[in-house]
Parts: structure tokens; sequence; C-alpha cells
């Protein structure tokens, strides 16, 4: 992407309205609901830790 | 006789907002004194023992696990109280409010929302980069709220989206208003020629609350974060975002809110505002007096404070409206002068010092460089000098400023914006200390805040007057709310709240401080040195 691409990217989202995804905490879908924003919530919570580390341990076997 | 009991949910995880409203309802059962469900973080801890909920049990939970606390009135139903807590903690958050908009994975709300152009992320800090890149790869914008992120993983996230033309805004972002809509913690603003790049959080709320009341308004608001203007960000976002507000139609003039950069990212960003064409306020909260280069002199101008941010761009935008804009948001030297020597007639002669408990760092942080110069050495927990750092941050000593959103206090908590709990705790405590003469507060209404943080502090004040009362002496309330008229909570009606409980309210937080400051010194400072102060800080 060229710089003046870049440039025109970053400046489209000021020209555009908002559509929002929220992840995590709740309350700031709700705020944005509230000032008529488009928002989609996710319900996100961290994967299991065991998973995780076995992940970990996975990646550095691989 | 009441009792106390613990019950340890091992590896048990709900964020620290649920887990708030979960101790509101616990609260409320048949039969319930006390109540709080928290982390087991070393700050909750402290804090169940401060309010007489820890047991042994408690105190042997690791920060993974969860503490459900209860004072009960009556032992025999202690058991049956805390298998009803447990049974609200078991039910799965606010099951019964399923809705259509809502998702379990980035990728299914990507794919019901595949023209989303920004992503408000807020997940534990570990797990931040995975999110945000899942964004980024999808061409979305992001304000990252989330702390506690890697700094590599700052660097990688903020040179990935760079290179694509896409912001990271954060992480540790705790405000940003983008097409005048307020994202996570901000305010209802107008909208108008001030495009405002700030590397700290209530910084970008004050600047804006106060564009709003002095009429310009607010064209963007980025907050990029406080580590992007360190060496090992290299002010990456600072420098994308400036040159899209120099681009950007709508902005006249681009205040930058920061603490003083890292020297090498401050010459990269004075040579990109050196290629631009527009006006800029730089609000560098530091120890040291920035002074731009002599060939920018009549494009960046300086500013000490917050405060006299506004009052700049005010003067540069629309000299004319300078007189009612200081009406409005700024008191004379003789003003300040006068009603602190009114109140300082209440104070004993041992009643010398400062305590001001804030919830905004930025906002701790520009009192602490008035106090600096009008008061001399001031404790904290977030000190400008390591000398006057607090021994115990939970305990204040001398004149102490304490920023009570640092993470000793908020590790496993909400934020104090939103939980006004350890605050009000701490309002109770330092009006038992017979030397304290002044207690300032400050209130950050908006979006994400409490919803009415005045009244669920106002208890507390009254205790505190009670207390000091009982041994003949009259604590000095001072309060800024930080917010506009439009703001969810309304800053008149909170103002009003506080007035009307005696506690004298100010403008803007630069103005509380030196207020605070003449207060204590009961009229005894230099005036040679009160006229430099209030030039630096105050005055345009």
């Amino acid at each position: 992407m060229s710089q003046e691409e870049a440039m025109e990217r970053r400046l489209k989202l000021f020209r555009s309205e908002l559509k929002v995804i929220n992840v995590g905490l709740e309350t700031f879908y709700k705020d944005l609901a509230r000032q008529g924003v488009k928002v989609v919530h996710v319900r996100w919570s961290p994967p299991p830790k065991l998973e995780k580390e076995l992940e970990e341990a996975l990646d550095k076997l691989l | 006789m009441s009792i106390v009991r613990n019950l340890v949910k091992r590896n048990f995880f709900r964020d620290s907002l649920q887990l708030m409203q979960l101790s509101e309802e616990a609260k409320k059962l048949p039969g319930v004194v006390d109540a709080a469900i928290v982390m087991g973080t070393d700050t909750n801890k402290e804090l169940l023992e401060r309010l007489g909920l820890l047991t042994d049990e408690g105190a042997s939970a690791s920060e993974n696990d969860m503490i459900l606390a209860v004072r009960v009135e009556d032992e025999a139903r202690v058991d049956e109280v805390l298998q009803e807590i447990e049974s609200l903690v078991l039910k799965p958050p606010e099951e019964a409010e399923v809705r259509e908009e809502e998702y379990y994975s980035v990728e299914s709300a990507l794919e019901s929302m595949p023209d989303a152009n920004l992503a408000v992320v807020s997940v534990p800090g570990e797990y931040a980069r995975d999110v945000a890149m899942k964004f980024l790869e999808h061409g979305v914008h992001v304000h990252l709220f989330s702390d506690h992120v890697p700094i590599e993983h700052e660097v990688e996230l903020k040179r990935y989206a760079s290179s694509r033309g896409l912001f990271v805004l954060g992480p540790g972002a705790g405000t940003s208003i983008i097409n005048g809509k307020a994202i996570a913690f901000a305010n209802s603003v107008r909208r108008g020629p001030v495009g405002i790049v700030a590397a700290a959080g209530t910084g970008l709320q004050e600047v804006s609350v106060l564009l709003d009341s002095v009429g310009l308004g607010v064209s963007q608001g980025l907050g990029i974060g406080g580590n992007d203007v360190k060496k090992e960000v290299g002010g990456i976002m600072a420098r994308d975002s400036i040159l899209a507000l120099e681009r950007d139609p709508k902005t006249k003039l681009i205040m930058i809110v920061s603490k003083p950069p890292d020297k090498e990212v401050l010459d990269r960003l004075t040579q990109v505002v050196g290629e631009g064409k527009k006006t800029y306020v730089a609000c560098f909260l530091g120890k040291t007096v920035y002074r731009p280069p002599k060939r920018l002199s009549m494009r960046i101008y300086p500013a000490r404070s917050l405060h006299k941010a506004v009052l700049q761009a005010v003067k540069l935008l629309r000299p004319k409206k300078l007189p009612t804009a200081r009406k409005k948001i700024s008191m004379k030297l003789s003003e300040l002068r006068s009603l602190s020597l009114k109140l300082s007639k209440k104070l004993a002669p041992r009643q010398r010092y400062i305590r001001a408990l804030y919830t905004g760092g930025t906002l701790m942080y520009e009192s602490l460089l008035i106090y600096r110069q009008l008061v001399g050495g001031v404790y904290s927990n977030a000190p400008l000098d390591e000398r006057y750092r607090l021994p115990d941050p939970f305990k204040s000593m001398r004149h102490s400023v304490i920023d009570l959103g640092e993470e000793v206090f908020t590790a496993g908590r909400p934020h104090p914006m939103i939980d006004p709990t350890l605050r009000k705790l701490r309002i109770v405590e330092e009006a038992g200390d017979p030397e304290v003469a002044v207690i300032t507060l400050d209130f950050v209404l908006g979006y994400g805040a409490h919803p009415d943080p005045v009244g669920a502090t106002l208890d507390a004040i009254e205790e505190a007057r009670e207390r000091a009362a009982e041994d003949g002496r009259e604590i000095i309330f001072m309060a800024h709310v930080c917010g506009t008229r439009r703001d969810p909570q309304g800053l008149r009606e909170q103002e009003a709240k506080l007035r009307k409980a005696g506690v004298v309210t100010f403008p803007t937080n630069a103005l509380m401080a030196f207020a605070s400051a003449l207060v204590v010194k009961k009229g005894k400072i230099r005036s040679d040195k009160l006229r430099k102060a209030y030039k630096e800080f105050i005055e345009v």
C-alpha cells in the first residue's frame, strides 16, 4: 500500500459513519448504542488456561 | 452478633464490572449486612480487610480465584446466604439478555458486520494483540482500551497498522472521540475545529470538555496511549494522527496532550509538524518547560497546563471570544486569592495539608506540577520525584496527591471512575487526620463513567465532615467536575449537588489545584512566585 493510499484510508474513517465491533466490556457496547452508533458486541472470555499452556508447549515442540 | 464468612471459587473468572454488579445484588439479599465479590488480587484482599470482610479462607485466594465475602446478621443463616450468593455468581451473566447483535467470536462478528470500520477492544492485556490483529488484518481500525499490553505487542500492532493506513488507538486508551462519538471513557462534546492527539486519557477528557464549554468543540480526539511517545514505540501513532489531522478539512488547529515525549520522538514529531501547515498547541505536561524550535514558534504554541492549552486555542482561533472564555473557565489571580483567604479562615492552625484524591491520572499529574511550584514537595503514589513516593499508597502523609486509577488500586477492580468504593473509604480516612486542611476531588463524567459519581460520594463527604467536626475541625472540600451539559450525568446537576453539600467547585482542575495550594499556604506565598505560577499554568 502506498503512503497516499494509507493516508486515504485514515481520512476515510473521519468521513464515514462509525460501524463498531466491541470486544470485552459490555458497558462500551451499551454506551455506543446509546449514542446511536451501529455496534455489535462480542462476548469474550479468556481461552481456557490449560489449552494456552498446551498450545505454547506445542509451539515449542514444533 | 454478625458473622463474616468467605467462600473461594478457584480458577473462576468474571470481569470487574460484572463483579461490581454481583456485589450490589448480594448486598440486597435478606439478612446481609455487607458483601463483596472480587477476584483474589492483593488490592482486593486489602480492601476486604479494610471492610472487615476478609477471613483466612479469603486470604488464601490467588488472583485467578474469586472470593465471595459476606457479613450476615444471623449466624444460622450464613450458609444459606453464601449459597444464594454462589448461585448469583454461577448464573451466566445476564442470561436473559441474549441479543441478535451479540456474538461469541471476533470472526462471527466480522461476518455479520463486514463493513465495520472500528473495533473497541477491552480484553485483558495478554490477549489484546491476538484480538486486535484479527481486526487489523480485516482492515478495521482499533481503539485498544486494554492495559498491561506488552510494549513489543504494541510496537508490532502499530507498525502493522501504520503501513496499512490503520489506527491503533491505545493500548491503555481510555478515551477517543471519533466523528463526534464518545469511545470508551469520553464526553459528549460538540464538534468543532480542534483536533486532539492525546497520550493522556483524562487529559483528552479535560481539554475536550473545556473546548466544548468555551464554544470551540472537537473535530477528532485520538487517544494514542501513554507509551506511544516513548522511544520504544517511537511515536508511530502520534505521527500518523498528526498527518491525518493535517489533511482533515474540519481540523483547523491541532492540540497535542502528553507527558513530554522522549527526545528522539519529540525530534521526529517536530519534523512532521514542520512539514505541515496547521497551527499547534503543544501541551506537554512535565517538569521542564517545552520550547518549540524558533522556526516553528509561530505555529507551535506551548502550554504547561490543560487549562492553558484550551485558552490558548481560543486565543488562536477566536481571539475576540477570549474574554468570554476566560470568564467561563478561568479566574483572576485576585479572585483566587480572596476566595482562598476566606476559606483558610475556617482552618485551625494545625490544619495545613492537602489531600488530593484523583480518579483521573492526567488531572492528578497536572496538579502535581502546580503544587510543586506553590507548596513544594508533594507525596504521591505517582510522584514527579522519586523522593516523594509514598511508602504505602494506601496511607497519605503531609501533602499527598493520590492517583486512585493506578494499578495498585485497580488490579482486579473496576476503575474508580466507575466504582467509588475505594475513594470513599479514603475520604473518610483522610478526615481523621487533624493536620488535613483541604480534600480535593475530581469527578469525571461522560460515557463509561459512573451514572452519578457525585451522588455516590456525598455520604462519604458527609461522614468525613462529621468525623472532623467531632474533633472541632472543619475540612474544606473542593471539586472539579470534568464533564459537559450533554453528558449522561449532566455537568450542572453534578455541580449543583456538590455546592449544595458545601463543596467548592472549580471549572478546571488547574484552578482547583491553584486554589487549594493558596488555602493551605494561608496567603503566605511570595507574590513573585505566585504570579510566575499563575502566568505559567493559568493565564492566557
